[in-house]
């Protein structure tokens, strides 16, 4: 059989080239998890099928499936790289950065006093953040790696997540012990050169564990961030872990090149009276897909998901979110918004799943999409599954232009066309841009999508 | 200041001004009353530009200019103002950003220089202090959630800090309570010189008792039937429009009736 007679196959070698080559100090357990996805992703395959494939009905990966992607060689490095766009405006901040899925040391930072990254010591710490390498803690064998690596967005979740793990080696590992609470965010950015042709699309697979103690509180940004316009493959998998009582909010920002592939899956679970905010922003990529799920493990967990994604070109978003309510008195609220502009697409699937016995439930979700453009397109689709009597479950879906009232009430004030129009899309991201609590985050987030949205 | 000849209009393929004849000149306020449905917001909003209103017949000029060949904002950065009787509310758009962008924009069309935010933030502060209104609202988002009175008083300020010529107030006064009708009404008077003008349009004879009209005019099914001077709004107001229907009668209902002038 020719290497090239089936999408997995070129996925498959370099799978058996990576474990031969440089994986025999991983410890057994790790080389185990990557060998049993990268058995799920043979036998799962790509999600191309066109019929009965309900989870990719809105969204064809035969595109990606069919074009060869490599890794990046290794002598590939960016060189001398000028992080200042991606600066978070305030003074102290937990940095990990990674470029092309390598580290890059000298470009992460962390407050002087965190000390080395590199030590036994550092991965044991109970008075701070763990802002560090999964490949050193896989090195240390840090427990709550070997605990939690694979066991939430496992084979289960889909074959690019399988994808992920199969190659996993390095990534992010944050972990904050319990009662910590860490006031300067986390800052986790995946940048991709994203050099276009002649150089061969390449493919990364940005992996982050999140892990927060008890009481614990902590914001995480993920960051994906391109530095050309080439072709290629952003294939992230994130696992959030809250403990009992944890604060948790994590933003992601996406901003991938206009001709890049994004596909990300991120897991959440939450423990009692737990509360997770998680803020997706998509702002690039050509083809973009997000499956979130989330599971309310235990009574008094609350997560809420919000989301925007702007669409121009032909861009391809789709935004499927599961919330899991496994149990009695656990809370949802979810808001995503799509801006769709000239031929784009926007997708959000909103899976509900209140199980029997998951009493006083609450579940709210609303998406809306905002048209700017005759060939722009949006699929909104609730799925709510109720096996619960006493429970308070709402969802809205809405699909339209600008309103022509509010456009003209502007113009009534003396506002031109396009500046109305830009402040009424501006009036209408506000509200995710402003569910991040952290300032410098928002800042940050808000200067990203003002930029995307051009005028204004 | 405003010519408004023969002016006929359509919303949905519907006639709802059937012929309407108006001047107004500077330094004076027209107040115009009418029953419900009977075309006044009409009016306002075919002044002020609203493209679901056709024009079908007429012609308006403002200041000398056709006014009907403006877009919208052409006209508000000419000096011509719609207090709406029913302001729209805008979800993630603050109220001051919303100000300083109008603001700026006349501004621009008049060849000055925009202003920064600090120094719009001191305007808009005065003006909301002069204007009455609660500062807060002004870092809310615009209308949404604000209360009837707090809505009408939002118009004011915008009209405040936007100093237009012409000031066309859609049932300013509804929703207000005795001491925000006084404020807002002194917030108009102090608005008026004797270069710019003002048209009420009201229910209620109670507002003209403070902003005192020069004249009022009865619209009544697309047409103004009768004008007179500010007596007209308490005779209105104890009698109803049945009797200016019924005077009105006599002229042959395909020839529009003398409109009034001031
Ligand atoms: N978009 C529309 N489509 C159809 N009919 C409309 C539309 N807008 C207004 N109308 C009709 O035009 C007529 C005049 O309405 P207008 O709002 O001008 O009345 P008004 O005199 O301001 O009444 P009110 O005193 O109640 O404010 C009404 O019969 C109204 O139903
Ligand atoms: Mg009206």
């Amino acid at each position: 059989m020719s290497p090239q007679a089936t999408p997995e196959a070129p996925y498959v070698a370099a799978f058996e080239a990576a474990e031969h080559d440089g994986a025999a100090h991983d410890p057994a357990w790790l080389r185990e998890l990557r060998r049993d996805a990268m058995a799920e992703f043979t036998r799962a395959g790509f999600p191309t099928a066109r019929r009965g494939n309900e989870a990719w009905k809105y969204t064809d990966v035969r595109p990606l499936a069919s074009t060869a992607f490599a890794a990046p060689a290794p002598d590939d490095g960016p060189g001398e790289l000028d992080l200042s766009p991606y600066e978070l405006p305030c003074p102290r901040v937990h940095q990990l950065v990674f470029v092309d899925g390598r580290y890059a040391p000298q470009l992460s930072t962390d407050p002087p006093s965190e000390g080395a990254r590199s030590s036994h010591v550092f991965f044991e710490r109970g008075d701070g953040p763990i802002v560090g390498r999964l490949a050193e803690a896989a090195h240390y064998d840090v427990p709550l790696v070997h605990e939690h690596l694979g066991k939430h967005a496992g084979a289960a979740a889909s074959a690019f997540a399988s994808l992920n793990t199969a190659f996993v080696r390095d990534g992010a590992f944050v972990s904050i012990p319990d009662g910590v609470s860490v006031p300067e965010p986390i800052y986790l950015l995946f940048i991709s050169t994203g050099r276009p042709e002649p150089a061969a699309p390449t493919v990364t697979y940005p992996r982050v564990l999140i892990v927060a103690g008890r009481d614990s509180s902590a914001t995480v940004l993920l960051s994906f961030e391109s530095l050309g316009d080439g072709v290629y493959f952003t294939d992230a998998v994130t696992e959030v872990v809250a403990g009992p009582g944890a604060k948790l909010r994590c933003i992601t920002l996406q901003r991938e090149s206009t001709a890049a592939y994004h596909i990300s899956t991120t897991q959440v679970v939450q423990a009692r009276d737990s509360a997770v905010s998680s803020v997706t922003i998509d702002l690039g990529g050509s083809l973009v897909r997000h499956d979130l799920s989330v599971l309310l493990a235990e009574p008094g967990a609350s997560v809420s998901l919000n989301g925007l994604y702007l669409g121009t070109g032909n861009r391809h978003v789709d935004n499927h979110t599961f919330v899991d309510h496994a149990v009695a008195g656990a809370s949802s609220d979810e808001v995503y918004k799509g801006i769709l502009d000239e031929s784009s697409r926007g997708v959000f699937v909103g899976h509900v799943l209140v199980r029997p016995g998951a009493q006083h439930t609450v579940a709210h979700q609303v998406n809306k999409n905002l048209l700017l453009s005759d060939e722009a397109e949006a699929d909104t689709q609730p799925k709510l599954e109720i096996f619960a009597d006493d429970v308070t479950c709402t969802h809205g879906a809405a699909v339209g232009a600008l309103d022509p009232a509010a456009l003209f009430y502007l113009k009534s004030r003396g506002i031109g066309e396009a500046a109305a129009r830009a402040l009424l899309v501006h009036g209408f991201v506000r509200e995710i841009v402003d569910s991040i609590a952290n300032d410098a985050v928002r800042q940050y987030a808000d200067e990203a999508v003002t930029a995307a949205l051009g005028t204004g | 200041m405003l010519e408004i000849h023969d002016l006929h209009a359509s919303v949905n393929g519907a006639d709802i001004l059937k012929g309407i004849d108006l001047r107004v000149g500077a330094g004076e306020t027209h107040a115009i009353m009418g029953p419900n449905g009977s075309g006044k917001s009409t009016l306002a909003l075919v002044l002020a530009g609203h493209p679901a209103y056709t024009v079908t017949r007429g012609s308006v000029t403002f200041d000398g200019r056709d006014l009907l060949g403006l877009a919208p904002e052409e006209r508000a950065r000419a000096g011509l103002f719609l207090s709406f009787q029913h302001p729209i509310e805008i979800p993630g758009l603050r109220l001051d950003h919303f100000l300083r962008a109008g603001y700026n924009e006349v501004r621009k069309s008049r060849d000055e220089d925009e202003i920064d935010v600090l120094k719009f933030d001191r305007l808009i502060r005065a003006k909301v202090k002069e204007t009455g209104m609660d500062a807060a609202l002004t870092k809310r988002s615009v209308n949404d959630g604000f209360s009837g009175g707090e809505k009408k008083r939002n118009e004011l300020l915008q009209m405040t800090v936007l100093e237009p010529k012409l000031r066309i107030l859609d049932e300013v006064d509804s929703g207000l309570d005795v001491d925000s009708l006084r404020s807002v009404a002194d917030g108009i008077n102090r608005l008026a010189t004797p270069e710019s003008a003002t048209l009420i349009v009201t229910h209620y004879q109670r507002i003209l008792s403070y902003v005192v009209p020069d004249a009022v005019h009865i619209l009544i099914d697309g047409r103004i039937v009768r004008s007179g001077d500010k007596h007209l709004a308490a005779e209105i107001e104890s009698r109803g429009y049945d009797w200016v229907t019924e005077a009105a009668q006599p002229a042959p209902p395909s020839v529009a009736p003398t409109a009034g002038q001031s």
